[in-house]
């Protein structure tokens, strides 16, 4: 069976010019491999390998419950993205939250709301006091911008409940 | 240290990305190809240059962008193999009258772009009239006529 290669047109030709039709083939597949790999990271953007979409959103939920983070996965390197942590706690009380890891080496907290009533330096990071409202309901919006560059493991943790674990990629 | 690696990673990045494009993608500059080149220009703007705007910062880039670029043609003077990769060579794709269709094919042309160059360089009104028409390594179709 004749190849594609084998084809009289695909054969190299010296006159006017000395041509390598093996090189040019490769060249040619090398396009079309391209194409395909173009056409991956296009639906790949699309579902949000690179921040803001499905692969990239992610909401996780402590063991009991209390504590909730929305946040997205995947940042890339000077763009902002928000978070959203909501904590349930004892109606009107003052609810603890501790941001640690290395969330705060990756990131700069651009914004924080509402306001948190107080806020200090802990051992793993920072520590907030958010006000609960009547139903014990607490939640407070991040937006935070990616700084650093690489894998960042956090974790989000109040007194008394069990923490979540967030993993984040900042692109460049 | 980072706006010349910005400068790096984004010429080698667009190199690579108009070696798949082909090298026809940007030769006959259409209306929509040129606004398609600004945009691709405003895109790369803000990645080479980041959130600082100084003259330092600008030279800096400019100066990486020059010194790869040179470097590059003095790679390519002196190895006929990195000319080849970057460059690319020439192709045949009309012979005596004759397309080849299966070269067309592969290039992504239609008869029309090889008519189109044909009457616009040459003068040429059908295909028997071309006794050559190659691709060159920028992409345009230049066509040698037939001796009459």
């Amino acid at each position: 069976m004749k190849t594609d290669r084998d084809h009289p047109d695909l054969q190299s030709r010296d006159y006017p010019v000395r041509e390598d039709m093996a090189y040019q083939a490769k060249v040619w597949r090398f396009e079309r491999c391209g194409w395909y790999v173009l056409v991956l990271l296009v639906v790949l953007g699309l579902l949000g390998l690179f921040s803001r979409g499905v692969i990239s959103s992610r909401e996780v939920s402590s063991n009991d419950g209390y504590l909730r983070a929305e946040y997205e996965m995947f940042h890339r390197n000077g763009s902002t993205n928000a978070m959203k942590i909501s904590l349930i706690g004892k109606p009107d009380a003052t609810l603890e939250l501790d941001i640690g890891g290395e969330l705060l080496e990756g990131f700069s907290v651009e914004s924080l709301q509402p306001q948190p009533l107080r806020s200090r330096n802990s051992a793993q990071g920072m520590r907030l006091w958010l006000q609960a409202d009547g139903q014990g309901q607490a939640t407070l919006y991040l937006t935070l911008r990616g700084d650093g560059l690489g894998l960042f493991r956090s974790r989000i943790e109040s007194p008394g409940s069990a923490g979540v674990e967030l993993v984040q990629f900042i692109f460049p | 240290m980072d706006s010349v690696l910005r400068a790096v990673a984004m010429y080698l990045a667009l190199m690579v990305l108009f070696k798949i494009a082909g090298r026809r993608s940007l030769a006959e500059l259409t209306t929509f190809d040129f606004v398609l080149l600004m945009i691709i220009g405003e895109a790369t703007q803000q990645a080479l240059l980041g959130d600082d705007f100084s003259i330092t910062n600008s030279l800096l880039v400019i100066v990486s962008l020059i010194a790869i670029d040179v470097g590059f043609s003095l790679l390519k003077q002196r190895s006929g193999w990195v000319s080849r990769l970057i460059d690319g060579e020439p192709t045949i794709i009309v012979e005596n009258g004759k397309l080849l269709h299966r070269r067309l094919r592969h290039a992504r042309l239609v008869e029309a772009d090889v008519m189109e160059a044909a009457r616009s360089s040459q003068g040429i009104e059908t295909i028997d009239q071309i006794k050559f028409a190659i691709i060159e390594r920028n992409g345009k179709i230049s066509v040698i006529p037939q001796e009459s």
